[in-house]
């Protein structure tokens, strides 16, 4: 009966897998990972969608304003994350530490950041094609001393 | 080994084991139904595919710590920004810190490369499985998250339930514990694909037609701007075009999963190729997905085709096969027990 069972337990395994996966595309959201939708670029713009890319900009002790690229290499934390925390980051600006120490780590001998933005460069699609493109300025914060 | 990974695999129909699946029911539709759905889940494959298919996973998993996969330890160091997962809450699995996120590593490392080896399948198996699922919520609890793990989440799960096979990567046995865990990375692998188009339907209102109609190919190049897409940006048409054959191919990818020989072939080649062509025009390349299409192949037929590479490339330098040891006298092994 072991190997009955065996196959049985294995047949269920299976077809409850399918099952949660179906209910996770059809019914839930990325919360309930790895059971959630593949929603990966599976959203639909309209042709007139405004696209922004959001950035984070730091002025350096030498007066210099760069791009902090948002990159694990760089900053020690990525684009989406830093995406997904919008609203908070734009009622407290603080938490945009979180670039500022993730940098500095990374770049030992660079003049220290004084002061950092999180900025979106706006492009606008017209009739599905690429627009002009405007930098739009979200949060700002001053680096305490 | 341990001792439930030392037990006989008895799910190997033979002559002389009636227990397996080869016995003979009296209710002969009963045993119709119960083959054709044993076949389709639980087919009978070469352990040595499941073999093999381990330690190219296993090996895989090390290279996605650190190519894909890799921000979990320095995104520990925000815990201002962490939002667990439904699976982190319902385990109550401890903020990440630090040491944590290094033990994760560390275990996971260790684990993979132990599973590579076929050593303690199960053990090392079902601890690589928890650590890596764990170290990839993580990496997904900080706002986004990705779909590409799907395929290889599911293999880490199952392969550990094909167990120990006793001559490894050159077994000979073939058995349902192998042919179901492939299975069921096949699954995983369609579904991926097919999944993502009943989301894109979802998510556009019900729609078959919005998302292939949609914008988002444009939208894609414009905040991933990489070589092959810019040139493409000055085309929406074409983009469309491309959306709709995309959208196509992921509804009907289910049908992969009843093909064979060389039509499988020619789908596992399309979607491969799908692959390439989306890491060129947005830089995005899937690679644990791509990884477990290998779970189609007949790796087993690998090793015999290497040998017959290998002998044929002798035959044309002229240089001899590797000869067998031959005993000398009194020679002596290095251990002193010969």
């Amino acid at each position: 009966m072991i190997v009955k069972w065996s196959l049985t337990w294995r047949i269920a395994v299976a077809v409850l897998g399918i099952g949660l996966l179906l209910n996770g595309s059809l019914r839930m959201s990325d919360d309930v990972w790895p059971f959630g939708p593949l929603s990966q670029y599976a959203f639909s713009p309209p042709a007139d969608a405004t696209i922004v890319i959001t950035r984070v900009e730091g002025r350096l002790a030498d007066g210099r304003r760069i791009d902090l690229p948002l990159r694990v290499e760089s900053a020690g934390i990525s684009r989406a994350e830093i995406e997904a925390r919008i609203p908070e980051i734009t009622s407290d600006p603080s938490l945009l530490r979180t670039v500022v120490d993730g940098w500095t780590r990374r770049h030992s001998g660079a003049p220290e950041i004084q002061q950092v933005w999180l900025v979106q460069d706006e492009t606008h699609l017209i009739d599905g094609r690429r627009g002009r493109t405007r930098l739009v300025e979200l949060a700002s914060w001053e680096v305490p001393r | 080994m341990s001792a439930t990974d030392a037990r006989p695999r008895t799910l190997i129909p033979s002559k002389d084991d009636d227990r397996g699946f080869g016995r003979q029911l009296p209710d002969l539709v009963r045993k119709r139904r119960t083959h054709y759905l044993a076949d389709w889940f639980a087919p009978l494959l070469p352990d040595s595919r499941a073999v093999i298919f381990r330690t190219i996973c296993y090996l895989f998993v090390i290279v996605d710590m650190h190519l894909i996969v890799r921000d979990p330890i320095p995104l520990s160091r925000h815990p201002e920004l962490y939002r667990p997962l439904l699976l982190e809450r319902m385990f109550s699995l401890p903020p990440p810190s630090l040491p944590l996120t290094i033990g994760l590593y560390l275990l996971v490392l260790i684990g993979s490369l132990v599973a590579a080896a076929n050593r303690l399948p199960r053990v090392a198996g079902y601890l690589v499985a928890a650590g890596f699922t764990w170290w990839t919520a993580i990496g997904m609890s900080y706002g986004k998250v990705d779909h590409d793990h799907l395929a290889l989440i599911v293999a880490l799960w199952v392969l550990p339930t094909v167990g120990t096979i006793p001559q490894r990567w050159a077994s000979r046995e073939r058995s349902r514990q192998a042919g179901w865990a492939l299975k069921c990375i096949q699954i995983a692998v369609v579904l991926t694909y097919f999944l993502s188009a009943l989301t894109k339907v979802r998510s556009g209102g019900w729609s078959l037609t919005s998302w292939p109609e949609s914008s988002i190919l444009m939208w894609a190049i414009v905040r991933r701007p990489h070589g092959l897409g810019q040139f493409l940006a000055a085309y929406p048409e074409l983009l469309h075009l491309m959306q709709w054959f995309a959208f196509a191919a992921e509804l009907t990818s289910v049908v992969v999963l009843w093909l064979r020989g060389r039509a499988l072939l020619v789908a596992a080649l399309f979607w491969l190729s799908f692959h390439v062509f989306t890491a060129a025009v947005l830089y995005i390349h899937f690679a644990p997905t791509v990884i477990c299409w290998l779970a189609f192949a007949p790796l087993e037929r690998f090793g015999p085709w290497l040998r017959w590479v290998i002998a044929g490339w002798r035959k044309r330098t002229g240089r001899r096969p590797a000869r067998h040891l031959v005993p000398v006298s009194r020679d002596q092994a290095v251990d002193g027990s010969g």
